[in-house]
This record gives structure tokens, sequence and C-alpha cells, in this order.
């Protein structure tokens, strides 16, 4: 009892990111947590029709959860809703799907991440309040490469001056950020504004939402390599038609 | 020693079937071919047939032995009503309401974001044609209340409007004979968000 008891976790905050039928009647659920980061777990028998957990574990809503187990996968010992925010509906969730793909990605397991899981928290927030602007996106995918270690600092170049407003950048994968002047013409390059604005967050310019996507589809990409996010895709095929 | 190869093959073959693993797959095998092979012969033949004459109905995409369903070719169902479903199965229980009398269309699957399921693999051009005919009056949404579920009947929703149709979602909420103390948080929550004046 006492080898199960320290590898019990009980009352901890966190996200479902993705849901996988298992066996008959359970399901593996990827779990993104507070103080745990990301945990995979088995919920037994969540697919019953009686289960308590089918109405409860949901993706993009807050739960406690509690799991046990030692190996990568855990057991979901309990998940109770903590609510407080409407569920995701329309549009809102495929940025919500989005924001799973990308965790998934990008957060090892077991790799404890509080600032980022405030961000989440904060943005699925935002998303439930039916605040569905760009903005909301780049925010979290900022905190994301930065906390994953691959944004530059927005607001510096490597060596350590300050990004100039009125200077164009240069975004090289090795070096970052380089004043376009030391390289000559690049096709991946910003305005020091631009990068100033998304330094503190701010898409309050069209300029800077329009660059902002683009920085950080590339920093994504550069990382995904030949892999390409599924919905990512499905958002384009979904908003075009 | 190896077993022989039609045995490895069946026990793999088994494996298909969802939620079974390598050693169910084995004992269904030995079941089959110690206990029941009639059983098993009656078995490879139903799915020989069924995978020969089954096809998609070309009006619901349920399946169908034929090139119309027997609902879809019923004279005695209103064609002014679709009820679009994920699966047969829901299907079947929409029907044990005995008060649908519209047709149907059956998605067989639902928009997953993660698993890379969307428009495309789900052939969202073939039932918006479907909607099209010019009879359909309303379209009923009967996708699951999960995300994926709703995320399907959201962008459905959007492409059928685009065309001119009526669109309805089945309601949500607590199950009939319901009791607050006893339901779970989610579906009471969800029952509050999509609450009804009273009238
Ligand atoms: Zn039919």
């Amino acid at each position: 009892m006492s080898r199960a008891r320290a590898s019990v976790i009980d009352a901890e905050r966190g996200f479902v990111l993705h849901l996988t039928p298992f066996r008959e009647t359970s399901l593996i659920a990827e779990l993104f947590t507070r103080e745990h980061g990301r945990v995979s777990a088995v919920a037994r028998g969540a697919r019953r029709p009686q289960s308590k957990l089918r109405g409860t574990l949901m993706e993009f809503q807050p739960l406690e959860l509690a799991w046990f187990g030692q190996g990568e996968v855990k057991t979901l010992a309990r998940a109770e809703w903590l609510g407080g925010q409407a569920l995701l509906s329309g549009r809102a969730l495929l940025y919500g799907y989005y924001l799973s793909e990308l965790l998934l990605n990008f957060v090892a397991r077991e790799d404890a991440h509080p600032g980022l899981f405030d961000a989440y928290e904060r943005t699925m927030a935002r998303l439930a309040a039916g605040e569905l602007s760009p903005a909301v996106l780049r925010i979290f995918e900022h905190a994301l490469l930065r906390e994953a270690g691959h944004a530059p600092a927005f607001d510096r170049v490597p060596g350590g001056g300050l990004i100039r407003p009125d200077r164009q950048y240069a975004l090289l994968p090795e070096q970052g950020l380089v004043d376009v002047s030391h390289v000559g013409a690049h096709d991946d390059s910003y305005p020091g504004s631009v990068l100033l604005a998304i330094a503190a967050d701010d898409y309050s310019a069209a300029d800077t939402r329009r660059h902002g996507m683009r920085i950080m589809r590339n920093l994504i990409d550069r990382q995904l390599g030949d892999k390409a996010l599924h919905s990512r895709r499905l958002f384009q095929e979904l908003l075009q038609a | 020693m190896n077993a022989p190869e039609a045995l490895t093959e069946l026990i793999a073959a088994l494996r298909c079937l969802p939620g079974v693993g390598p050693r169910s797959a084995q004992r269904m095998t030995y079941h089959l071919l110690q206990h029941d092979r009639g059983g098993a012969a009656r078995l490879a033949r139903a799915l020989d047939v069924a995978l020969g004459r089954l096809t998609h109905c070309a009006r619901c995409n349920n399946f169908s032995e034929t090139e119309l369903c027997a609902r879809c070719a019923s004279s005695q169902r209103d064609a002014g009503q679709l009820c679009i479903v994920e699966t047969p199965a829901d299907l079947n229980r929409v029907e044990q309401t005995h008060l649908y009398h519209g047709l149907y269309y059956c998605l067989m699957g639902r928009i997953a974001p993660l698993r890379g399921v969307g428009p495309k693999e789900l052939q969202f051009d073939k039932l918006i044609a479907r909607a099209c005919d010019g009879q359909v009056r309303e379209v009923i949404l009967a996708t699951n209340f999960t995300n994926e579920g709703e995320t399907t009947a959201h962008f459905l929703a959007e492409r059928l409007r685009a065309h001119g149709l009526a669109v309805s979602r089945i309601a949500r909420g607590l199950p009939v004979g319901g009791e607050l103390e006893h339901a779970d948080t989610g579906t009471i929550a969800q029952a509050f968000q999509a609450r009804q004046p009273v009238v």
C-alpha cells in the first residue's frame, strides 16, 4: 500500500488535451496539469453509459484530477468539474483543438510548466467567453514557444542590444533576430516596431496581427519540420467554404 | 516451432475488431476452431456476403443492399425534414422514439481535428448536395454532445445555412427523470447554458 501511496497525485488542476478509446469501455486521456505537466492516464470504464466520468472528462474545461501509478501511463482515479467558464462553442472549438495539438507537440510528458499552464487556462477562459481574436492565439503561441525555448526575445537582438522600432530584422534559424543591414534582403524579416509589439503581446495594430501570425507560424513550423498540424488544415478547410 | 500460418493469420485478422488485443484474438480463434466450426463458417459467409452486397445508400449514406435504402424509398416519410446523425446506431436510437418521421443522413463519423478527420473525410459535399434536393425544409443536427460532435454541428450549420436551409440542433441537458442531485456537474452546466424561456 505504501508504494502505491507514494505515487498518488490528488487534487491537481488540469485540462484534457485528447481522449482516445482504449479497450471496450475505457479511455486514455492526455492531460495537461499545472504541477505535473503533461500526463497520460487510463480512465477505466469512462465510456460506460453510467460512468460519472462521461460528462466530466471533456476537453477545454478546467478539472480537478487525481491519479496514481508509476508507469508511463497512470490510472485516473477521479476527475471533478471545476467549472466557472462556459463550454466552448462554434469556432472557439477549433481554436481549442489547435492549442491542444500545439501542447501535444511541444510539451514532453511529465515536465511541469506552471507558467504555461496558467497561460493556457487564461486562454481557455477567453475562448469560453467568446473572445475569438487572433491575438488570443498569438499570445498563447508566444508563451508556448518561449517556454519550450524556441522563441527569440522579441525586444532584443542576440548580443543584448535592443530592437529598434525603425529597423527591419531578419529571423535566422540559428542566430535569431538580426538587423537586415547585416545580412542583406531576407524573405523572413519583420519591422522592429512589430517585434516590440509582439514582445509586449500587443496586437492592437493590424501590422502586428499580420506579421505576428507569420512569425509564430514560421517558428512553429521550424520545430515541427515535415509534420503538419491537422487542426491547422481543418481550420483552413472549414473556414474557406 | 512456429504455429501454422493460417492460425496466426486468423488471430491477426481478429485483432481488427475494437477492443480485441492479442490474447482475446487467440481465445476467439481457438474457440471458433475447436468448439464452434459451424459458427465460424457462418461468420465467414456473413462477412463475405456483407462485404459484397452492402453499399452506402445514395441518399442517406447508411448501409444498404440497394442503391436507395427502404427508408429513403418510402413514401411514408416526410421528405421535408432531414436529420443528421454520426452513426447508424445513433440513427436507430432516434427511430426508436417513433416521434420523427423525416429522413436521415448518416455521416459515418464526426469531425476529429486531432485525428485529421475533417469535411473532406466526411464528404460534407455529398451531404450538402443531399440537403439541397429542393424538398428539405429543415435540417436537424443530431450529432453527439461531445466537443467533436459540437464542432461537426457548428460547421455543418454554417454551410447548410449558407445554402438557405433552416437548421436546428437537438436540445441538450438533463435526462428525462434526471434529478439535479444525481446528475454530473458537466451535464448541469450544459443544461444551464442551454436553458430556454418558459412558455
Ligand atoms: Zn437511405
